[in-house]
């Protein structure tokens, strides 16, 4: 099966709201999904400074295609797990 | 001024062993009007609190004559005037060196009763013929004047006595190191690598002359100073996107097109540098810090970080020293920033709109304004040439 890939903005304002947690899911994310995704960090993915407020805050993940807006640790691995039944 | 070299500056030392300061002072000036460097050492009579004083008022006043031009003779007489005399001895002691140094490259070395200066050129000592002056008053003290042309690549190294003698009496050493033995080792430290700094030979010295002292202690107090003469080690710093869209392409060229090493500061800067120059940029993983955003790797860039996080980062480091156990971003950017000499940085001016939202934390600061704290911190405390151009 293809990897999930999750994409991580680590640009400053997602990173100060809370990115760099979700990143540890590099070094330990949960046994059933660990082998299943590939993290990648994105240098600022600019979707913070779209000023038609289409988008909430960050931090934004993407999982697959997936956007998730003010992204935690949970939620991402929650989107992961959807992911993986399907 | 492309051209005219810069003076690395190294020095080093270590107190006879049991007294609390230092009895060797070393006092180093730069006069940019005149590009002029001037660097002092000078060892006072015995050790401790009494040698402090008068080393330290030798330095001081020798500075002051040295940098106003005043006459050798003369200006040296008024110091052993003033210089208080040892009721033993009979003799106002303090010796000193001094390095008079003009950027284009002409220097004059002063010297009273130090051991000799050595000038170390493509890997070979070089003897420098010197003149001889002495005082009608202080019958038994004379200064040596030697001039010379220095070139790219070359060293001066000043020791005090502490240096030449270490090791006095010991087995090994019965006369010491002196200043052959010190010499020899310079040369061995260069063959090794030809690019030591100033402040890495200076420090290897003074090592290594406690090592030869008996239980390691040192029998006196040891100092060296270094002057490395070379080529201006340059970094670029691009941070910001600038102020208007249109400029860029003028903005990532400067990366192309600069002579020395680069660093960019910020996502979307690095963005636009990838996208103006195709170049290609991928995250570092090795840089992972929980506090510190990742770097990434670009094909022609030397480090490339987030922006306001890494800055504020780098400031409070300059502050209170760097961190030696972390890899991240920032602690390498404040290496780098400490390992060149003359830092251009240019700082983009548009506002992050996504910083201005009010539940992110105080610390995101507005880029310029820490941008001009680092600088002023680096001209000030590190004595680093800086230029600042904002786009």
């Amino acid at each position: 099966m293809e990897k999930i890939k999750v994409r991580i903005c680590v640009g400053t304002s997602c990173f100060v709201m809370g990115s760099a947690q979700i990143q540890s899911l590099e070094f330990n994310a949960p046994s059933d999904i660990a082998d299943k995704i590939e993290i990648i960090e994105e240098r600022c993915m600019g979707l913070c400074k779209d000023i038609t407020n289409k988008y909430n805050r960050g931090p934004f993940v993407y999982v697959n295609d997936d956007l998730i807006e003010e992204a935690t640790y949970e939620k991402v691995v929650a989107k992961i797990r959807e992911k993986i039944k399907e | 001024m492309n051209d005219s070299l810069f003076i690395e500056i190294g020095t080093a030392q270590r107190q006879k062993h049991g007294e609390d300061c230092f009895g060797d002072t070393i006092f180093s000036k730069k006069i940019p009007e005149e590009r002029r460097i001037i660097s002092i050492l000078s060892d006072g009579l015995g050790s401790g609190v009494k040698a402090n004083i008068l080393s330290s008022m030798t330095t001081r006043m020798a500075m002051k004559f040295v940098e106003s031009n005043m006459e050798l003779s003369r200006s040296s007489e008024i110091m052993m005037d003033a210089l208080p005399i040892c009721q033993i001895r009979k003799i106002s002691y303090a010796t000193f060196s001094v390095v008079d140094t003009e950027l284009n490259g002409k220097t004059r070395v002063f010297e009273m009763d130090n051991p000799p200066f050595m000038l170390i050129r493509n890997g070979k000592p070089v003897n420098i013929r010197y003149r001889e002056i002495s005082s009608a008053k202080w019958k038994n003290r004379t200064i040596n004047i030697s001039q010379m042309t220095n070139q790219e690549e070359d060293r001066i190294i000043l020791i005090s006595d502490g240096v030449s003698q270490a090791g006095l009496g010991n087995r090994q050493y019965p006369l010491g190191w002196q200043r052959q033995g010190c010499l020899n080792f310079a040369l061995e430290q260069i063959r090794k690598n030809p690019h030591i700094s100033a402040h890495d030979l200076a420090n290897a010295i003074v090592k290594e002359a406690i090592s030869k002292e008996v239980d390691h202690k040192a029998g006196d107090d040891i100092s060296c100073v270094v002057l490395y003469f070379r080529r201006p080690r340059k970094l670029l710093v691009l941070t910001g996107p600038p102020f208007e869209e249109k400029r860029d392409k003028e903005f990532a060229e400067l990366v192309a097109d600069y002579d020395g090493k680069t660093v960019i500061c910020g996502g979307t800067t690095a963005n636009i540098v990838e996208r103006e120059l195709c170049l290609k940029c991928e995250i570092d993983k090795t840089s992972f810090d929980l506090k510190i955003p990742m770097c990434s790797n670009m094909e022609g860039v030397d480090l490339v970080t987030e922006g306001i996080l890494t800055l504020t980062d780098v400031y409070r480091m300059l502050k209170e020293g760097i961190d030696t156990d972390k890899n991240n971003g920032a602690t390498r950017l404040a290496k780098m920033l400490l390992e060149s000499d003359k830092i251009d940085f240019v700082v983009g001016t548009k506002i992050n709109i996504a910083h201005q939202d009010p539940n992110l934390p105080m610390e995101l600061e507005i880029r310029r304004n820490i941008v001009k704290k680092i600088f002023r911190n680096l001209q000030d405390k590190y004595l680093k040439e800086i230029s600042v151009r904002y786009i």
